[in-house]
């Protein structure tokens, strides 16, 4: 199950007009990927009158970092202008918790799901497969009638419990999909060393499970990092994630619109998905290659 | 460990907000005014609550949509804020039905307010007999917006009518410059039929759209002539127009790219920004024929049910306060609107607001915005029968009347 | 599957393991769309009223334009993305594959898109796409005067927009998946095609793509659920304009939920996709489970 990560196509030969051709493919796709980060960057050090000329492409004339210093610690988001730098905390604040409730369960049931023989999983499995695919915002309006009975609404835990309930048919489905993968053997021998059901998920399946794991994170954090709609509605206004500042600052409906700061705040909302992207794509591949694909 | 995490946590919580019971008038505000100018008028509000010995905490959330969801689901969860933004209508109106909101009536009757806030802004705000929201301004609709060198140029003067409109915006079109900076998104696509309407049609044809919801008027002669106004429109607008936000319409204005936009007067925020005085590099006017109107529209506040008796007496506070009328001056002239009390001295305002407040005073000119008369859904849904005809030159008049009554019925 | 028999205490920790997915099953996603069906029924605006109207709000709901349009372009989008998407994410695998240098930064770059909420996506490419500043004006200032991309301000052809914006979007996890997959592929097979003399071209067609019909399912699952909540991108881009004519369903229940308290017209709308989505994924797991059971 160990993945190889080896590049496995044919060995190149020297430049050929293929190899051209492939190259040429790979640029220009990679330019195309690139534009939009492009112009968000350039855009971000320009100033106002020079945006007003409309020049997308353009490299700034006179390059200033002072949208940059605006959208982290000056933009007005309301009453307070202090940027965005507020809701940073609040946002990792919400994400870690999340992230490991929502995993813990979710590894949980896939561990559930694939080795043992419960009645009615194939059904339970169905069903979280058919919710994957459900808008959630229809849920939004019962879920708070809901929390606010039990009495979690506008706290941690509560926008914890909705990420949680939201990841579950992905990360369910990743996890199970990734042990339905390990052979057999390892189960039947811990079984037979009279190791039970949680002795098996902690000390035999999730330890190797680290491919996965790192998908999943992945998954998690980019996910629950640039929701708005949940964690505006569910964390508590103590709570308010990084999002609602980032959206107060982009979407104010009637008044005036800096293009500069909106595109430094929404660079610098994404940089934490964006590092975890650019530090872990050679993961991310390698835990796909480890089990995702399979089943 | 995760476990008494996350009752630490909610002991927190609990913890905080008994705090909050604890100190004097805490209120806590929800809205959706986010942006530099906003900011600046509704801090206009916190510092006289403040003044006034009370602690304003402050939840801004942009797009009222947003805003108002919030708002919406804390209140029917148990937990409202002290007091709510919503446009100045209909969007309201089942928080009363079901008794979530408290009236305003005390305060109301003790400061005279039912004399001096204009009759259509007023009813937008009393159910059942009694006020339940606290109208802050008064946004008009229906403004015209001009580059005064463009229409120099082409050598023309200020339009007092759609039909004065057409020539100079041909005039301005031969100058090689756009002549109708549009924004084409829904909202603007009705808002810009809306003004067409008033302009053309008048108060009268207005109130029976709009207030009867009368299906003759919709196919009237008067109407059908509105509907080819506004199509007639399509030709002075630019390639660029669909998905434009308003606001780069109105820099085309300002740069002098364009000759006209026809937005509120929130618009005068985005002049002011790039350094531009009403009156001087821009000029505003509302068109109408005989008798026309300005669309008002605007914010108020309600305030959710509540028995703590601290959040009950900063709310009572907080009325007072959004109504004083130095306030009242100082947070519309921020905001762009005009105040929504009729006898305050808008001397100290600028020629744009100052006409503003005439027509406001004129009986004959006062007229609704849509969403005084019409409850969302059906604003929604008319909203969606202009955009579609707006962006379909092909479609007939007749067709456009017929889906417009249809949608003013719907549901 | 697995047949195991578990003692008593292990099919008991099975049961608690599996109590956190079938309560947040039955509770919220099975109470949840009983409730919204339920409401779907009355007449119920901004807040649920208990006044029975039968049909009739799903009358409304299929003589409603806007959800006509919104139908007919998510199956446009769906079909058009998930091919696109699945197409170009499967050519860069592949090319990614050759032994091409630079292939983490290539890898990242393709990959980093996925980390952008669809907000900022929406936001981005809504610029680059305006006429009278984006790429058509670039295009004109080289000199191409008569150069014309406007297809993101009419109203036939703007729904492609949105395809752009999504693959652009999704096509980088397609990518991690199909080059997972490939990496699967036992190295002898290339070895063997050489000995036989086959070109690259043909061993890919008729060897390697039937091989990873697991990465396509893969694949084609994670896309498809985010064809069915097509919503965000929607928003920021077009916000359903020019018109109504790029508006969609999810979009069309998000509106009239809150910005148009019309919650009996957005749960008819929610119940219809619901029924939608069930029908077409339901018999698809039940021949998946079929299947596996005889395997």
């Amino acid at each position: 199950m160990v993945a190889a990560v080896e590049p496995a196509g044919p060995r190149p030969r020297p430049v050929t007009p293929a190899r051209v051709g492939l190259y040429a493919f790979l640029v220009i796709t990679a330019l195309f990927f690139l534009t939009p980060l492009y112009v968000m960057l350039v855009t971000s050090f320009k100033t106002m009158p020079e945006i007003r000329q409309g020049n997308l492409l353009g490299l700034p004339a006179e390059p200033s970092l002072q949208a940059w210093g605006h959208a982290w610690s000056a933009a007005c988001t309301g009453l307070a202008c202090n940027g965005i730098s507020v809701g940073f905390f609040n946002s990792v604040k919400i994400l870690v918790p999340s992230v490991i409730v929502s995993i813990a369960v979710g590894s949980l049931t896939g561990y559930a799901l694939s080795f043992w023989r419960v009645r009615g999983a194939s059904a339970l499995f169905g069903a979280l497969m058919i919710v994957a695919f459900v808008p959630y915002q229809i849920f939004i309006y019962p879920l708070v009638r809901i929390f606010a009975t039990i009495g979690i609404n506008n706290s941690i835990p509560g926008i914890v419990a909705i990420h949680t309930i939201f990841g579950l048919p992905t990360m369910t489905l990743l996890f199970r999909n990734y042990f339905a993968s390990l052979p057999i053997e390892l189960f039947k021998a811990a079984r037979v060393d009279g190791a039970g059901f949680f002795r098996i998920y902690s000390s035999v399946m999730m330890p190797m499970a680290t491919p996965m794991l790192i998908v999943a994170v992945i998954l998690q954090v980019t996910g629950i990092w640039n929701d708005f709609i949940l964690g505006l509605v569910f964390a508590g206004r103590e709570n308010l994630p990084m999002t609602v500042q980032l959206n107060n600052i982009v979407n104010s409906t009637q008044g005036e619109r800096l293009y500069n700061v909106d595109m430094a705040a929404t660079l610098l909302t994404a940089l934490v998905p964006l590092v975890v992207y650019f530090a872990s794509g050679r993961w991310f591949v390698r835990g796909i290659a480890a089990g995702a694909v399979k089943g | 460990m995760k476990h008494s995490a996350s009752v630490l946590a909610l002991a927190m919580g609990l913890g905080w907000s008994g705090m909050a019971v604890a100190q004097e008038m805490k209120a806590e505000v929800i809205h959706w005014w986010t942006s530099g100018g906003e900011s600046a008028a509704v801090k206009v509000f916190a510092d006289q609550f403040q003044k006034a010995g009370g602690t304003w905490v402050d939840t801004a959330i942009a797009g009222g949509a947003n805003a108002r969801t919030a708002a919406i689901n804390r209140t029917v969860g148990g937990t409202p804020p002290a007091m709510m933004q919503f446009n100045t209508g209909k969007q309201f109106d089942e928080l009363v039905e079901n008794g979530l909101l408290n009236d305003v009536e005390a305060v109301a009757a003790e400061q005279k307010w039912k004399d001096k806030i204009p009759p259509a802004i007023l009813a937008a705000t009393v159910r059942n007999g009694k006020m339940y929201a606290v109208p802050v301004n008064i946004h008009g609709q229906n403004w015209l917006f001009y580059n005064t060198d463009v229409l120099a140029k082409v050598g023309a003067q200020e339009p007092k009518s759609f039909d004065d409109l057409f020539p100079i915006l041909d005039k301005v079109k031969a100058a090689g410059l756009i002549p109708l900076a549009f924004s084409g998104q829904k909202t603007w696509e009705r808002n810009l039929f809306n003004a067409v309407m008033l302009g053309q049609g008048g108060a009268k044809l207005w109130l029976s759209v709009y207030g009867d919801k009368d299906p003759a008027a919709v196919k009237s002669a008067e109407f059908k002539n509105v509907a080819e106004t506004y199509a007639k429109l399509r030709n002075y607008v630019d390639a660029g127009a669909p998905g434009r936000n308003w606001n780069d319409a109105t820099a085309l204005v300002i740069q002098g790219k364009a000759g006209f936009q026809i937005m509120g007067d929130w618009a005068k925020g985005e002049f002011i920004a790039a350094g531009k005085t009403a009156g001087k590099e821009y000029g505003c006017v509302v068109l109408s024929k005989a008798g026309g109107g300005y669309a008002m529209g605007g914010d108020v506040f309600a305030f959710p049910k509540t028995k703590d008796a601290n959040t009950l007496k900063a709310q009572a506070v907080l009325e007072k306060v959004l109504l004083d009328p130095t306030t009242q001056i100082e947070f519309n002239n921020k905001k762009g609107s005009i105040p929504v009390r009729l006898d305050v001295d808008t001397s100290s305002m600028d020629v744009c607001a100052q006409k503003g407040a005439k027509m406001v005073a004129d009986k004959n000119q006062q007229a609704p915005a849509q969403e005084l008369l019409t409850p969302p859904a059906v604003t929604g849904a008319v909203e969606d029968v202009i955009s579609s005809f707006w962006n379909t030159p092909g479609q007939s008049v007749e067709t456009f009347q017929d889906k417009f009554a249809a949608a003013l019925k719907s549901i | 599957m697995l047949a195991l028999r578990p003692r008593l205490a292990s099919k008991l920790s099975a049961w608690l393991a599996l109590s956190p997915a079938t309560t947040i099953l039955v509770v919220v996603y099975v109470g949840c769309t009983a409730w919204t069906v339920w409401i779907s029924m009355t007449a119920s605006r901004m807040l649920p009223s208990s006044t029975f109207v039968g049909l009739r709000q799903y009358d409304a709901l299929f003589a409603n334009e806007r959800w006509q349009i919104s139908v007919s372009n998510l199956v446009v989008f769906g079909v058009l993305f998930m091919i696109a998407s699945l197409v170009l994410g499967f050519l860069l695998a592949v090319a990614i594959d050759q032994r091409v240098r630079a292939e983490n930064v290539l890898r990242s770059v393709f990959l980093y898109p996925f980390s952008m909420s669809f907000i900022v996506t929406g936001l981005v490419w809504q610029w680059l796409l305006n006429p009278t500043y984006g790429i058509q004006a670039v295009g004109r200032g080289f000199g191409f005067e008569t150069f014309r991309f406007d297809w993101i301000v009419r109203q036939e052809t703007v729904i492609y927009c949105l395809v752009i914006a999504g693959v652009w979007h999704a096509a980088g996890l397609v990518m991690a998946i199909m080059l997972a997959g490939l990496r699967g592929i036992d190295e002898d097979i290339w070895k063997a095609a050489r000995v036989d003399g086959l070109p690259p071209w043909r061993v890919y067609v008729s060897i390697v793509i039937p091989m990873m019909g697991a990465s396509f399912a893969t694949a084609a699952v994670l896309l498809a659920t985010s064809v069915v909540r097509l919503y965000d991108l929607s928003v920021a881009m077009t916000n359903g304009g020019p018109g109504i004519a790029s508006e969609v369903p999810a979009k069309f229940v998000m509106d009239h939920l809150f910005e148009r308290q019309n919650i009996g017209l957005a749960t008819a709308a929610a119940t219809s996709m619901l029924i939608t989505v069930a029908a077409v994924v339901a018999p698809w797991i039940y021949i998946q489970s079929r299947r596996r059971r005889a395997a």
